[in-house]
């Protein structure tokens, strides 16, 4: 068949229909019913994450988050996993930069049991020494396994690089070391105590669960839970300086790791819709101008990708790819030269259409399964956003103009003020490096620790 | 009961069809598998299958390069293939109005990629495939065991011997001759299948696929080559790597009964007790009680020519692998020797279950796992007896089967840091 088909309009995406209610304790929830399958996902978002970890104790929310099912109620920690298996329930606990989390999936038998035993997870965590001393040093030992991991260590870098130590996104949110080493069970039971209130949280309840006795089990499994006191607000710290350039030296790395970053929008920002298209065009799609470039036109790497993240206090943009060691300067150099292309190479019809299209659908299959409305509209709650959201992003997307883009490019994507982050063999890629003009090369180890 | 609503028709060239509606939202899959993978490559050219994957990108008569990932990504859609020892897969996901195109484009290139791939195409991808492997093994933690397992475990003249991502050397070596001789030997209608799944009416859908694949020409499935034999440890192997990593790791392997074979069910069982989360043996033993070990896990690798059964534990600072294999085969002997307890087995199976659940709850799962029936048991109709086998599994034949497999001759491949690794970091300290 020689001729492409006839496509027709894009469908349109639509919202389920979502029921919210509050608690008497102040907790907000938000019910969404899918029946495709008989199993229920549930996200309690709590507005307290790593952007809250005190100085020099930073780790302290993620492994609060991880101390929670150490123990709870009636059940010890083996107790709970075997309860939860025998229920067939999925338990995630962790923490975000701005939120921290407890997600379950259950099967519809199951769900209410399961969602017993979370509300006893968050309102009445053992957080007793012998499992803190396990968990504390399993912490460690995985903060130290990191640096085995190139991606993880440029994640690490790159950040502690754009924002510095002092901003509240600057450290992982899974701790140093010596961060890790610095935390007490008592800042646990602290944190806990403070932060994992009703008050300061949401719940979204999505899939196959019967809705009218919903709100009334919840009061009842949640009856001891009262709200606190509203924790303090983290603040943010200005920039660093940059541009500038990071190696971590990993001797004998076939690839290198390169990473570009530079200040992003934060979640609020009107612009989010804008910039989450222009990225489709730069690098959120596989025929990406980064994508293409490195992958398919010069075969670098197996992939070339950029990203915005939207966060509460601020954002951050980065293009990324894996490249192998002996083609490290010059897909350094065509990376910056896409970046650079955003504002002199003009974006066409197709492009524009594209991210659109691109966009649109990520909005539709976000939405197409029960893990992923109960992460839409998590989303939403613990960024306080109103439940059309969504739909209000869709409207943006339509009204954004291909010049809207040039003129977002323009503000936002500045290759010549980005820092850079590699993680590779410095011997085999420093020379090359230092041919194109870059800022001069600061070494760090894994962790980030200037040397 | 579980199921997978589907209609199912054969068209005359042979080409299985399968329909599953689901108009919940308004997305539509289409998700060919061909029933050829790195098992049916030929020395010196391992890897093949999977760079020509790859190749299936790289345009075809009516969509040259590269206008199989541009025409679709204009309208939001996406797409992917994934190639392992026994089938290579591809899949389109996007809006419901993409349905004819992404048929026109799997049919375009089943019937005429031979025509047009060219040396310049090969060459970008076998770049690109060489990058995936240094990605995906050589520079991440581990992954020279990983290469190293199937090599030690099947003798050369298996084809499960080389790792499906091949060597470089092999990679290198393939040739647009080789190129157009697979496809002409695999890439025929009667040796795949195709789902169709999502929002889209079922007549529209028959008549877009008869229109697209049905002209194509009847040819014979592929002959293969012969069953290898069973294949058996001739003793014990022990292999020593060194990698970049701060922890040493022990990886124990057997080999074990094929997918879907008697006893296939019942190591999975075995695998989820032993070392399948934190209420599991090794967990409990290892990590809880001991604290010797950083993580565990053991899973059954099921393949169609054969399984292995794996299990492996990352020693903590400060403990070495003599401690962690002593601890590890006192869980092994135990389990093989009193096998699961009720509750245990309760578990497991719950577990298995739950998450065959929650993996229905996707389109792209759904497609997959009807393609994957049509692919191991001939037909798309396989919930049902998926489910059964693990629902007939009990205390007794799960001891039993994993008993067997473990009194097998085993590789014990053990993972030390790289004496560099050291100089990434502060030294690690108990």
């Amino acid at each position: 068949m020689a001729q492409a088909p006839a496509v027709g309009p894009l469908p349109a995406v639509a919202l389920p229909r979502a029921n919210r209610f509050a608690l008497s304790s102040g907790l907000e929830v938000v019910c969404l019913r899918r029946d495709v399958a008989p199993i229920v996902s549930a996200a309690f978002m709590f507005r307290s994450g790593g952007a809250c970890d005190p100085p020099g104790r930073t780790g302290l929310a993620s492994i609060a988050a991880e101390m929670l099912d150490e123990g709870a109620g009636p059940r010890d920690a083996l107790g709970i996993a075997a309860e939860l298996e025998q229920l067939g329930a999925d338990l995630w606990l962790g923490s975000g930069r701005d939120g921290s989390q407890l997600s379950i999936q259950a099967p519809r038998e199951t769900f209410r049991a399961a969602m017993a035993m979370a509300a006893d997870i968050l309102t009445q965590p053992r957080l007793e020494t012998t499992d803190w001393q396990r968990v504390h040093n399993d912490r460690r030992t995985g903060v130290v396994q990191r640096r085995d991991q190139p991606e993880a260590v440029v994640n690490v870098v790159s950040d502690r690089t754009l924002y510095g130590d002092d901003h509240p996104y600057g450290q992982p949110v899974d701790g140093l070391e010596r961060t890790i080493d610095a935390i007490t069970l008592d800042d646990v039971r602290a944190f806990h105590a403070v932060h994992y209130r009703p008050n300061h949280a949401s719940l979204v309840v999505a899939g196959d669960f019967d809705e009218a006795t919903l709100q009334a089990e919840l009061e009842k499994m949640l009856a001891a839970w009262k709200p606190g006191a509203a924790p303090p607000a983290p603040h943010p710290m200005p920039w660093p300086s940059r541009p500038r350039l990071v190696l971590v030296d990993r001797p004998g790395a076939p690839q290198s790791i390169v990473r570009m970053v530079a200040p992003g929008i934060d979640r609020f920002s009107p612009d989010r819709p804008g910039l989450s298209m222009l990225n489709a065009i730069l690098g959120g799609s596989f025929t990406s101008r980064l994508n293409f470039n490195l992958r398919e036109k010069h075969g670098f790497t197996y992939g070339a990708a950029s990203s915005f993240s939207f966060l509460r206090h601020a954002g951050t943009f980065a293009a990324r790819a894996a490249v192998f060691v002996e083609s490290t300067a010059p897909a350094v150099r065509e990376m910056l030269s896409e970046l650079r292309g955003l504002r002199e190479r003009p974006i066409t019809t197709e492009e524009h259409a594209k991210a659109h299209a691109t966009l649109l659908m990520r909005v539709a299959e976000g939405l197409s399964s029960t893990g992923g409305m109960a992460t839409t509209f998590g989303e939403l709650g613990l960024y306080g956003l109103p439940l059309d959201e969504p739909m209000r992003f869709v409207a943006a997307l339509q009204r954004t103009t291909a010049d809207d883009l040039r003129s977002l490019a323009e503000r936002y994507v500045d290759p010549e003020a980005a820092c850079i982050v590699i993680v590779g063999d410095r011997a085999t890629i420093e020379p090359g490096l230092r041919e194109l003009g870059l800022p001069p090369p600061e070494l760090c180890n894994a962790d980030g620790d200037r040397l | 009961m579980l199921t997978i609503a589907f209609d199912t028709f054969v068209l005359a060239n042979g080409l299985p069809v399968i329909l599953h509606v689901d108009r919940s939202s308004p997305l539509v899959a289409v998700d060919v598998w061909y029933h050829v993978g790195s098992k049916d490559e030929s020395p010196g050219r391992t890897g093949f299958a999977h760079l020509f994957e790859h190749l299936m990108f790289m345009g075809s008569r009516n969509a040259p390069y590269p206008a199989f990932d541009s025409i679709m990504e204009s309208w939001g859609g996406h797409n992917n293939g994934t190639t392992s020892n026994d089938r290579t897969n591809y899949y389109e996901i996007g809006p419901r109005n993409l349905l004819e195109t992404f048929l026109w484009l799997e049919a375009d290139r089943l019937a005429t990629l031979s025509e047009v791939i060219t040396d310049e195409e090969l060459e970008r991808q076998r770049k690109v495939v060489q990058n995936e492997r240094r990605q995906s093994y050589e520079n991440r933690p581990y992954g020279r065991a990983e290469l190293a397992i199937p090599e030690a475990m099947y003798p050369p003249e298996h084809p499960y011997h080389w790792p499906t991502i091949g060597s470089h050397a092999d990679i290198e070596a393939a040739t647009v001759a080789d190129v157009r001789a697979f496809f002409e030997r695999f890439y025929r209608p009667s040796n795949a299948s195709l789902v169709v799944a999502g929002d889209f009416d079922p007549a529209e859908a028959r008549t877009l696929v008869e229109k697209y694949f049905a002209w194509q020409p009847r040819l014979p499935p592929p002959g293969r080559a012969p069953l290898p034999a069973e294949p058996r440890l001739a003793r014990d192997i022990e292999i020593a790597l060194t990698d970049r990593v701060q922890l040493p790791r022990l990886r124990l392997s057997w080999h074990a009964p094929a997918l879907f074979a008697p006893g296939d069910a019942d190591l999975d069982m075995a695998a989820h007790v032993l070392g399948g989360g934190k209420s599991s043996r090794l967990y409990r033993s290892l990590v809880f009680d001991k604290r010797i070990a950083q993580d565990v896990f053991a899973y059954q690798g099921s393949q169609m020519l054969g399984s292995l059964f794996q299990v492996g534990a990352t020693a903590k600072p400060g403990h070495d692998l003599p401690e962690i294999a002593a601890a590890v085969t006192a869980e092994i002997d135990r389990l093989a020797a009193e096998g699961p307890t009720d509750a245990e087995l309760a578990r497991a199976r719950n577990t298995h279950m739950a998450d065959f659940y929650k993996g229905l709850d996707h389109l792209q799962t759904r497609a997959d796992l009807l393609n994957h029936y049509q692919h191991v048991l001939g037909t798309p109709d396989g919930v049902g007896r998926d489910v059964a086998r693990y629902e007939q599994t009990t205390t007794a034949s799960v001891r039993e089967a994993f008993a067997r497999v473990v009194a097998g001759r085993h590789l014990d491949l053990r993972v030390t840091p790289e004496p560099a690794a050291a100089a990434n970091g502060p030294a690690v300290t108990a």
